[in-house]
């Protein structure tokens, strides 16, 4: 069974800018695969369109062009009201749960309306249901009859979790989850993330800013900038692999918490440049410390670097796509 | 001597509700470090722990409701609580200097960064314009800022993130402050951002042998530079030492569980858990604050835990300190 | 783990006591606009009970008579008792405010929920519409339609409710602008909602607060606006006790110093109108978002 669950093509989002005659350049050509029960990090800095990708993938937005096939069907075109019926299917988990949810609701009722949305169950059944689902996403049952804004962070990106799984999905897209979270409420989150998936199987789309916290997640990681896929691969090996040189900076980057680790850094220059006027080329170009006059010429192609992982990256031919770490 | 002495600070928020009630948040109880010359010092903690409130308090920046009920702040011989308004002004901005989270909101809108610069140098000594902008010039090349000459003309909105906050860097350092304090000063800046930032920070510092204190909830930037470090929950200070000190043995129950919890040491068996919910500071439990969500809270934590020290400079205020220290060290 | 503690909960005279009490706290204003509105809304119901008279009885022996006496507040050029008409003039001061003001909710809430919702043609058609109903004096609009279709009662509430229904549209509309971005509507759409549901399940809650600080004061609007109608000598017309076109008889007889016919409606309805406006007024305090939403 060979069947992708979603297969993104050259996917590609433009928004017009702040001025007439400007296009924001979020998305250019960006493809990717997962199959089912699969996790698979989306990572980036600002501009990368990380954000953008998940919201086509979950139809909050719609492609300017390219395909994003879900069990073979293309969804990248279709209505709203086409799309309705397989909201069930594929959902997503904001950042800021707070934000997230209709103040005026009571948490209960946030999840039982996906009950409601997507199943036939009757009442009784539903509040049954929701309170299993509480339970699943260790949410203690007392805090369902609350309001959002009574419930701390944590405890509200579980509500908004258990919503995500209520309808039974085969896809969840999580738009960096535990970003607004205090530090030591994080790893329960992930903890919970990481068990869910196991027992329930569901496929995930991690977009995270944070590769550490992708990497105890994710099968399958894709590093993007400026709107374009960098390096994918599975997600040990473009760590202890990069063949890009935007990923190794990007890990060398990470500070992990333990002073014994010692860091190998390369620092970048500059900033990564608003998704206005995209250089030419490679859009790392401008940045990258091994650019030649050919990098800024045409988008290089993916190359192969390792069984499924690939880099876009020209200088891999030579050998040449290694960065100098102090 | 020490540079700064924080000894038994208390900051609480004095409110009164809709009853009409009189409603105390204590914010700070009982906060005591020392700094001294050239220390580079990491002040960690959860959302709500009081460490920005420290910052504030140490620098006089607390408006009502927010006041400082008890202790005491040293900075080299002078006494900063109840300070006089105009002394304290001529310290802050020449002695001790701060850059904080959002840099857009510290800049003046309405005036180009230069002219800032400048004139955050005129408030605190007589130099001509011509002096201080070259001084400025100077120190914006020093930050990285590329073409410092045509950029000293540009106003705070056209600059990026990491500009900024660069250039709030700059105005820290212009008067050769002895103690800087960098509030949050990466979270919202880009990762590859977040590096540079703190490298050309830290740099600075060391090389003017200034002293700094480091706030922050990320581990990582206190693991990697921060020579000591001093760890809060609900207003104490309830472990300090030296860096490498504490995360080899952390020694206090909330330490570990917070050690534990970074990405990084997921493979560890130990996963203590250091979430649960936030300390009500209107009705802090009596004794140790960390007692409703410590795993090993006996009777005896009741009654408030003094710090008890672990090895040379390395403290931990909890009643137990000896038997958890000995538990195996987290990420092994 | 704390949780809540759950206490017993208190009997409904004290519950409406002490949040009577944290009501007059937060807005002494909506208090005070209670208290009139309260007043009046009780004048209306009891009518027959308070008023010494029926007030449409004529007593030819005693007409134009001064207040005192048997005629607390004198009599009119009818002979009919001043008193007694203005407290049965309360009456229609509800019977018009309430079902015109229910009639604006009614058009303009749904109209602008879902033209600030869905935007487009439909909102810029909806906007020139607004634009156009503004730049007429609404009175002078209201006059002339009920002066064409017929002068009864049911025009008057019809014709009000029409005028005004696009300050509740312009409102809520404001307020859909707002909340159409922010995340959980966006949420309410990735969840399967139709956008039915998402229109009147999610948003309008948090929508309406504006629209709801309005009730008041277009209560305040439609009786001042039907008084001013009678007034004129449209609508409802005398013998019935409306204080407008009592002031219209009564402003005949200013002049040869009969002062208190015109005088009481005119107060009556001068108190009826503040009473509405501190209503709405402190139901805008009330409502802040400053302040949590329900929830404790």
């Amino acid at each position: 069974m060979n069947e992708q669950l979603l297969q993104v093509d050259d996917l590609v989002k433009h928004f017009p800018g702040q001025t007439s005659g400007e296009t924001i350049h979020a998305v250019n050509g960006v493809s990717l695969s997962l199959r089912p029960g699969e996790t698979m990090g989306l990572v980036g800095e600002s501009g990368s369109g990380k954000t953008t990708i998940g919201r086509c993938i979950v139809r909050l937005l719609r492609p300017s062009t390219g395909k994003i096939l879900f069990k073979g069907r293309d969804i990248s075109q279709l209505s709203e009201k086409e799309i309705r019926p397989l909201r069930g299917k594929v959902q997503i988990v904001f950042q800021d749960p707070y934000r997230a949810l209709n103040p005026r609701m009571r948490v209960g009722s946030l999840i039982n309306e996906m009950l409601r949305l997507h199943t036939s169950l009757d009442a009784a059944g539903r509040r049954k249901r929701t309170l299993e689902i509480a339970e699943q996403v260790r949410l203690n049952a007392d805090l369902l009859s609350r309001f959002p804004n009574e419930l701390s962070g944590g405890q509200l990106q579980r509500v908004c979790i258990a919503r995500a799984l209520a309808p039974e999905p085969e896809l969840i897209v999580l738009d960096e989850p535990t970003s607004s979270l205090d530090l030591s409420v994080r790893a329960g989150i992930l903890d919970l993330l990481r068990d869910l998936q196991q027992a329930t199987g569901v496929a995930m789309l991690f977009i995270s800013h944070d590769l550490e916290t992708l990497n105890l997640v994710c099968d399958h990681l894709v590093v993007l900038y400026l709107g374009s896929v960098m390096e994918s691969g599975p997600a040990d090996k473009v760590f202890s692999n990069p063949g890009h040189p935007y990923t190794q900076a990007l890990l060398s980057a990470q500070l992990p918490a333990d002073p014994e680790k010692a860091r190998h850094r390369h620092i970048l220059e500059g900033e990564v440049p608003g998704p206005v006027n995209l250089p030419s080329g490679c859009p790392f170009q401008p940045r990258c410390p091994l650019a030649i006059d050919e990098c800024g010429t045409a988008m290089p192609d993916r190359i192969q670097v390792g069984e499924n992982h690939h880099a876009a990256c020209i200088r891999i031919r030579d050998g040449s796509n290694m960065l100098r770490f102090e | 001597m020490s540079l700064l002495k924080v000894d038994n600070l208390h900051t609480h928020f004095v409110t009164r509700d809709l009853k009409d009630e009189l409603r105390v948040a204590k914010a700070l109880n009982g906060v005591s470090f020392a700094l001294e010359q050239g220390e580079i010092l990491g002040l960690v903690g959860e959302t709500g722990a009081g460490k920005s409130l420290t910052a504030m308090s140490i620098m006089g920046l607390l408006s009502p409701p927010a006041r400082v009920v008890e202790g005491s702040v040293r900075f080299k011989e002078t006494e900063l609580i109840n300070l006089p308004v105009g002394d304290l002004d001529q310290l802050r901005g020449q002695e001790i200097t701060m850059i904080v989270q959002s840099p857009v909101s510290s800049l003046d809108p309405l005036k180009r960064i230069g002219r800032q610069l400048i004139r955050m140098q005129q408030v605190h000594r007589a130099i001509t314009t011509a002096e201080a902008r070259k001084r400025a010039i100077e120190m914006l090349r020093i930050v990285g800022i590329p073409n410092p000459e045509r950029r000293i003309r540009a106003w705070p909105h056209e600059l990026s993130g990491g500009m900024a906050q660069r250039v709030l860097i700059a105005m820290a350092l212009i008067n050769e402050p002895s103690l800087i304090i960098a509030d949050e000063p990466t979270t919202g800046l880009d990762v590859t951002v977040q590096a540079q930032i703190l490298d050309l920070l830290l740099d600075l510092v060391s090389e003017r042998s200034m002293s700094a204190i480091v706030i922050t909830h990320d581990l990582g930037i206190v693991a990697h530079y921060c020579g000591r470090m001093a760890v809060m929950f609900a207003g104490r200070i309830v472990e300090e030492g030296p860096t490498r000190d504490v995360f080899k043995n952390p020694s206090h129950p909330y330490t570990q569980a917070l050690i534990s919890s970074a990405p990084s040491h997921a493979g560890s068996r130990q996963r203590a858990s250091a979430a649960g919910p936030p300390p009500n500071l209107y009705n802090l439990p009596e004794g140790c604050h960390y007692r409703d969500r410590c795993p090993s809270a006996r009777d005896i934590c009741a009654t408030q835990p003094h710090p008890v020290m672990v090895s040379a400079g390395h403290q931990a205020a909890c009643h137990f300190v000896a038997e958890t220290s000995s538990q195996e060290p987290v990420g092994s | 783990m704390t949780t809540a503690s759950r206490t017993a909960p208190k009997p409904i005279g004290m519950r409406l006591l002490s949040n009577s009490r944290g009501l007059t706290r937060r807005s002494p204003t909506f208090a005070a606009g209670l208290i009139i509105v309260g007043f009046f809304a009780f004048l209306s119901f009891f009518a027959s009970w308070v008023a010494p008279f029926n007030p449409i009885q004529v007593f030819p022996d005693s007409v134009l008579t001064a207040p005192g006496g048997q005629f607390f507040l004198g009599t009119d050029g009818n002979g009919m008792d001043v008193f007694s008409r203005v407290i049965h003039g309360s009456r229609f001061a509800f019977s018009i405010a309430i079902p015109s003001v229910v009639l604006m909710i009614a058009i303009g809430v749904p109209l602008g929920l879902i033209t600030g919702y869905r935007g487009g043609m439909l909102d810029e058609i909806l906007l020139r519409i607004l634009d156009v109903m503004r730049s007429f004096p609404a009175i002078i609009l209201a006059l002339a339609v009920v002066a064409a279709t017929g002068q009864t009662l049911l025009n008057v509430i019809i014709v009000l409710g029409l005028v005004e229904a696009p300050i509740f549209a312009r409102v809520v509309r404001a307020e859909v602008l707002t909340l159409r971005s922010s995340g959980f509507v966006e949420s309410a759409v990735a969840a399967g909602n139709s956008t039915r549901r998402v229109i009147f399940v999610h948003i309008m809650p948090n929508a309406i607060s504006g629209a709801t600080a309005q009730i008041a004061l277009r209560m305040a609007w439609a009786v001042r606006a039907s008084a001013t109608l009678a007034f004129l000598g449209i609508g409802i017309q005398a013998p019935a006790p409306e204080w407008g076109a009592m002031i219209r008889q009564g402003a005949e007889f200013m002049i040869s110093g009969q002062w208190w016919i015109a005088l009481f409606p005119g107060i009556a309805l001068v108190c009826i109108v503040l009473g509405f406006n501190l209503l709405g007024d402190g139901l805008h305090d009330l409502l802040d978002p400053k302040r949590k939403p329900t929830g404790k």
